[in-house]
């Protein structure tokens, strides 16, 4: 046996199982803030998804018999989270709304992560000129502060919830692309990849299976928290009016406007929703720091 | 010291351009073209056609840019569709109103943040420590708007303590020197105004301070366990530097090097969340001003006011690196 091989041998004495993701999984499983996050999270997916079968009303049958005595009725046996202005089941419309707030937060993230990963490889990879423009393109979506540039994106494609997506997606490219080509630059120069070079691999190769998938974990980590993000934007952004234009969809955001203005008679109505923002969001910030912890062990200092 | 000014300012001529280029696509990119806009739906096409001539958008794109980033280096931005005031009068009256309220929510996060972030490094893994990590998680977590509600209800409902609309009270006497309400009846000795200015700040500066407050304080904890385990920490301590002290002069001063950074970068987190804040305490400042352009399809204004807010945001973090680089000599040298 050779010197490197003892090495190895002894290195996999130390550290019984192989693989970076089972590692980082058994990490992440052992922090019980992470799994607080999601269990929160998990439970708001269930939710979104049987929300047919969980919400005891539908969360647009109105019935204005119940305000009939002015807006609105407190929480009681039948409507437990109480009813709104127009005689809508609370709880109903709070169970339905974490469907938009999941697949929007999702598609949103989904789309800064794929524009965002994009722009950063190649600035990463290519360098050069390309580096330069794609930079400094990405300096100046950073000199708006995110939530304008989000609005001034909702501006030109019209109030709604995809163009509120797409707007919550783009503002975060920068962030995705700038991490994405740090961490490239930091892997373009490491041995292995030399190793790959000097055998002849193609530079797509090179770039598609052996940079990509070492530099992908703070990606993860940070697309996570841009989750706890954008469902917080994509609920501004409906709190603002320039979400959904139907009145009877149940958005967050948007339920958080009507509510503001019953807020001295009907404070349940903005409690409730908001309550709802704050523990995904809670779920997906606590999943996002237990991730990074699995995954980079090294960052963990003292928490 | 001037060299690393200068190169600062020479790196923001790119961007600025850039960015100026960016919401001049942005703008002929929205719905509807100015001739709508200005002259409304039912316009005559003649003057359709008279008011591109006039306003220049018959010519080539180029030469409509260069025109547009002469009359914007000039001051000269163009008048609200909305109010028919000239967009430089709306920007002054309402821009001390956001200042106002992000320096209010500055001072209210750095005088919470940095101390529970100090105390809870020095009581490293107790109930202290514990309690200020949930707290910033919890920070982080709570949307502005909602913050705000809830408050508005606890504060100014039911218990009616403090007022919750607007910047002062119709009732009370002022005037309005310098636009910055507290400032203006601390100028003109009128205290009554002043304190009456300063209880309508309390609430918006909360909602508005907490995502700062939780950053601050999660940097500090982290920036001082950090330096006290430098070794001229442990030198001034060998030495018989009464602990306060190392405390005060070595480990506090350190810590708050990257706490610098965090207050420029919170900057952008403030004027991002004024829009929502000033929205929900119907305060007339620059947050407001954008939001309702876009329902009033006010071009004019969303196009010079998110210049503008850009801009000083640009600015903003200038100013932090460079009051970074004078009070840490190691930046300006790298």
């Amino acid at each position: 046996m050779s010197v490197a091989q003892i090495e190895e041998l002894a290195l996999e004495r130390q550290q019984p199982t192989g693989g970076l993701w089972r590692e980082a999984f058994r990490r992440f499983r052992r922090n019980p803030a992470g799994i607080v996050g999601v269990a929160f999270v998990g439970a708001f997916v269930l939710v979104a998804i049987f929300a047919p079968l969980i919400a005891p009303h539908s969360p647009t049958e109105q019935n204005l018999l119940l305000i009939a005595d002015g807006c609105c009725p407190g929480p009681s046996r039948e409507h437990l989270l109480g009813v709104d202005e127009l005689g809508r089941d609370e709880l109903s419309r709070v169970i339905y709304g974490a469907r938009y707030s999941l697949v929007v937060g999702v598609l949103s993230v989904a789309v800064g992560l794929s524009i965002g990963m994009l722009l950063g490889s190649i600035a990463g990879y290519l360098g050069g000129w390309a580096d330069s423009v794609v930079m400094r393109a990405m300096d100046i979506l950073l000199a708006i502060p995110s939530l304008l540039l989000a609005i001034g994106i909702v501006a030109m494609l019209g109030a709604g919830l995809v163009p509120v997506m797409i707007a919550v997606g783009v503002a975060t490219v920068p962030i995705f692309a700038r991490l994405l080509r740090g961490t490239i630059l930091g892997q373009r120069e490491a041995d292995y990849v030399l190793a790959a070079r000097s055998i002849g691999v193609r530079k797509r190769v090179i770039l598609t299976s052996h940079i990509l998938p070492n530099s992908i974990s703070p990606v993860i980590v940070a697309g996570t928290l841009a989750m706890a993000t954008a469902i917080i934007d994509v609920a501004g952004l409906g709190f603002l009016g320039l979400g959904p234009q139907d009145p009877a969809t149940p958005e967050w955001g948007t339920m958080l406007t009507t509510a503001d203005r019953y807020i001295s008679t009907a404070p349940f109505l903005a409690f409730f929703p908001g309550l709802a923002i704050v523990i995904i969001v809670l779920g997906f910030n606590l999943i996002g720091d237990a991730m990074r912890e699995a995954l980079d062990p090294k960052l963990r200092r003292y928490d | 010291m001037l060299r690393f000014v200068v190169r600062r300012l020479v790196l923001l001529i790119p961007i600025l351009l850039g960015l100026s280029l960016l919401i001049f696509v942005w703008v002929r990119a929205l719905p509807g073209t100015p001739a709508d806009a200005l002259l409304g739906e039912r316009a005559t096409p003649q003057a359709v056609a008279e008011f591109r001539v006039r306003y220049g958008l018959d010519r080539p794109i180029y030469v409509q840019y260069w025109a547009y980033l002469k009359t914007t280096l000039s001051g000269e931005l163009g008048t609200s569709v909305a109010s028919h005031r000239p967009v430089t009068t709306e920007i002054r009256d309402r821009f001390p109103a956001t200042v106002e309220l992000a320096f209010a929510a500055m001072i209210f996060a750095l005088a919470f943040g940095l101390p529970l972030g100090f105390v809870a490094a020095k009581r490293y893994r107790s109930a202290v420590d514990h309690g200020s990590l949930f707290l910033s998680l919890i920070g982080i977590s709570i949307p502005v708007f909602f913050l705000a509600i809830m408050l508005k209800y606890l504060f100014g409902v039911r218990l009616a303590w403090l007022p919750t609309v607007g910047r002062q009270d119709v009732l009370v006497d002022a005037e309005h020197p310098t636009g910055f309400y507290v400032l203006d009846g601390i100028v003109t000795r009128n205290w009554n105004a002043a304190w009456d200015a300063t209880q309508h700040l309390i609430l918006p500066a909360i909602a508005l301070g907490s995502i700062p407050l939780a950053i601050i304080s999660r940097v500090t904890r982290a920036s001082v366990l950090d330096v006290q385990n430098e070794d001229y920490v442990r030198t001034a301590h060998a030495k018989g530097v009464p602990p306060q002290q190392v405390d005060r002069r070595h480990v506090f001063r350190n810590a708050l090097l990257p706490v610098t950074t965090i207050i420029g970068l919170s900057f952008g987190i403030l004027l991002s969340g004024a829009v929502l804040t000033e929205t929900v305490f119907a305060i007339p400042g620059l947050g407001s001003w954008l939001k309702e352009a876009i329902f009033n399809h006010d071009y004019p204004v969303l196009q010079s006011g998110i210049m503008f807010l850009a801009l000083v945001f640009v600015i903003v973090n200038l100013i932090v690196d460079v009051t970074y680089g004078f009070i840490d000599p190691r930046v300006r040298v790298s």
